[in-house]
């Protein structure tokens, strides 16, 4: 009942589609596999096992920030916040202990201080009416503050040695932290594709006004939204941390572009009520697939960021089309 | 918001909901000086007001295109890679040539005004948000830049750093081109018909649209000049910086919205003026010297200003629209 890139029920569907409209929800898993296979002729490295592996690694960070981003932006809002959510939270939960003993008090606190800025992000969404653009790049810079000052420029945590296991090992070349992307994606997609709670978060994204007349608490909907997606950004920021062996100051940097870029192309509309966790998770895909192949082909670094920034302004051009 | 929107006249309501917020800031910039004068005797100096002048200069000209874009309801979220990329090609083109000078600097100024345009004819063609769009540009461009150089570019001649540490009548020449510019955009907001159409198109776009209004044509002009801004902005930080990098204007992209926000332009568009924009500028810059004076380390002045954002934010609520 769901379809791939457009996650919305079948109840909101329009009018009949036409054969070509039918195609198009499946466009960006086409995309994808075209793109894997164009990559993997061009160079037979790119299909190696070690190569995939490394690429579900590198997609799992990205992939748990990009289901919470997907909640807020079907709300109508976008998260800023989270590369400084995983940045801090991962520096203050770990600066009190890295033994394996306390992984779930770090746990417990890294989260803490996610869904903490989530609630702050809400309110101020919501109560306040500020733009959920302003309200994130405040508690951004605020909580980047927050943790210079904590660090004083030099974070000095540890990372738990089973948080570098789940970042960076691997099961029969299986990443454990695809396992809990795949985990924390089912949880989510039961939660918005499934529940009560996610049919509220559409109605309430897609019109505001048809929200309040069918009795939904808006706001409430709007800031568990944000908690959702300052609580995955967290986990986020330990598993990145686990990947790169150190707590950094700026772990998860850029990461709140990627996550709003790898949604869009998944055809979740910023303009709200629309689009899923699922094909955000594929454009989560895309992204990793098209930076890796920029490397293995041997291209400047630098290619990254330039593709970066024509597929996000080319996907949303193909979905305004596709919306009209 | 109706669609009748007033457009030759200010209207005597919105005039003086517009003033209320400056009000609030000139209140603040007040409180703030007296009390730099009580933290520190050297606070009071000349020499320190002219500082404070200098540092506001920058980012004072890339507010200014900023509040134009978000004026319409959009925002140029660029404007960052595009100080970064004109400001290393006006020091890696001069090159310390000092002949070069005059023709790099008005080919930065044009470049500057073409990336803007090519910013707004993809916001027209496309149809898609200008969140999105100049996200996608500034990535591009940031990309070319460090394509161009992965570090500092070229150097300029000595008399160059004039443009940032020169002054006439004994104010730093920035700061008085500041304020010129401010002023004429200022009337040409308030006075020219064009003007006028910008506060139309933030207000109520499809309204707008109904009524005939040129709106392609002041989506060209207000990203066009915020392009023009970024080349302003970025001839000048070569200038003070004496060569220019690709990283130059990273903290620019967002800490342009902060003293538009501040002076009370609301996002949504439609309300707020470059007036506002100025005292949020020197706002912040004051904020910040006050707070070195006080030897209040940078992370916690980062932390003051995400707070001035939220408090401004609050005080100005933004109106929702609502169908």
């Amino acid at each position: 009942m769901v379809d791939v890139a457009h996650g919305k029920p079948a109840e909101f569907a329009g009018p009949a589609p036409s054969p070509a409209s039918r195609l198009a929800p499946y466009a960006l898993p086409i995309f994808l596999v075209l793109m894997i296979a164009v990559a993997g002729i061009i160079s037979p490295a790119f299909l190696s096992a070690n190569n995939i592996s490394n690429m579900l690694l590198q997609a799992a960070p990205l992939g748990i920030v990009v289901i919470g981003q997907a909640f807020v932006i079907i709300l109508r809002g976008l998260d800023l916040s989270v590369s400084s959510v995983m940045a801090t939270s991962a520096v203050i939960a770990t600066s009190f202990s890295g033994q394996n003993a306390d992984v779930l008090p770090i746990l417990l606190i890294a989260i803490g201080i996610g869904v903490a800025t989530g609630v702050a992000n809400g309110l101020l969404v919501t109560k306040r009416s500020v733009s959920p653009f302003l309200a994130t790049l405040a508690t951004m810079i605020v909580l980047q503050g927050i943790r210079f000052a904590y660090t004083q420029g030099a974070p000095s945590g540890n990372v738990p040695p089973l948080f570098r296991t789940l970042g960076s090992a691997t099961w029969n070349g299986i990443p454990y932290n695809i396992m809990l992307l795949v985990v924390l994606a089912a949880v989510f997609w039961v939660l918005l594709a499934k529940s009560r709670f996610g049919r509220e978060v559409y109605i309430t994204g897609g019109n505001p006004t048809t929200a309040r007349l069918l009795g939904i608490n808006a706001d409430r909907v709007t800031i568990v939204g944000y908690m959702i997606s300052g609580g995955l950004a967290a986990i986020a920021g330990l598993v990145l941390s686990g990947y790169v062996g150190i707590v950094d100051n700026w772990v998860g940097r850029g990461f709140e572009l990627d996550s709003i870029v790898a949604a869009v192309m998944g055809g979740i509309s910023l303009a709200g009520g629309r689009g899923g966790i699922i094909g955000g998770l594929f454009g989560a895909a895309v992204l990793i697939v098209v930076f890796n192949a920029v490397l293995l082909f041997g291209l400047p670094v630098q290619f990254q960021i330039i593709i970066k920034g024509i597929v996000i302004v080319a996907a949303a051009a193909f979905y305004v089309r596709r919306s009209r | 918001m109706s669609a009748t929107v007033s457009i030759g006249s200010a209207g005597f309501s919105r005039s003086l909901k517009k003033n209320q917020g400056i009000v609030v800031v000139i209140a603040l910039l007040v409180l703030l000086l007296v009390f730099g004068g009580f933290v520190s005797d050297r606070f009071r100096t000349t020499n320190n007001v002219m500082n404070i002048l200098e540092q506001s200069t920058g980012l004072a000209l890339v507010s200014l295109g900023q509040t134009l874009t978000i004026l319409t309801g959009g925002i140029d979220l660029s404007v960052g890679s595009m100080i970064s990329l004109l400001s290393t090609l006006t020091s890696g083109m001069i090159g310390g040539d000092a002949s070069m000078v005059a023709p790099v600097i008005a080919g930065i100024l044009l470049l500057g005004l073409a990336i803007g345009l090519v910013n707004g004819l993809l916001i027209i063609w496309l149809k898609v948000h200008p969140l999105i769009v100049t996200l996608g540009t500034g990535a591009v461009l940031q990309g070319l830049v460090l394509l161009y150089s992965l570090g500092p570019a070229g150097k300029v001649p000595r008399g160059f750093t004039y443009l940032a540490y020169g002054k006439v009548l004994g104010i730093p020449i920035g700061a008085v081109v500041v304020v010129v510019l401010f002023a004429l955009v200022g009337a040409f907001l308030t006075y020219f018909r064009l003007g006028r159409y910008i506060y139309a198109v933030g207000d109520d776009d499809a309204g707008a649209r109904l009524m005939g209004l040129p709106r392609a044509k002041v989506i060209l002009v207000v990203y066009g000049f915020c392009g023009f801004c970024c080349a302003l902005t970025a001839i000048y930080l070569t200038a003070r910086f004496g060569v220019g990098q690709p990283y130059t204007g990273l903290n620019y992209t967002l800490a342009s919205i902060t003293p538009v926000v501040v002076g009370g332009t609301l996002l949504t568009g439609g309300k707020g003026g470059v007036l506002g924009t100025l005292l949020g500028v020197y706002l912040i810059s004051l904020l910040n010297n006050v707070l070195n004076f006080m030897d209040v380390s940078t992370h916690y002045q980062l932390i003051a200003q995400g707070l001035i954002v939220i408090v401004a934010v609050s005080i100005y609520v933004e109106k929702r629209r609502r169908v």
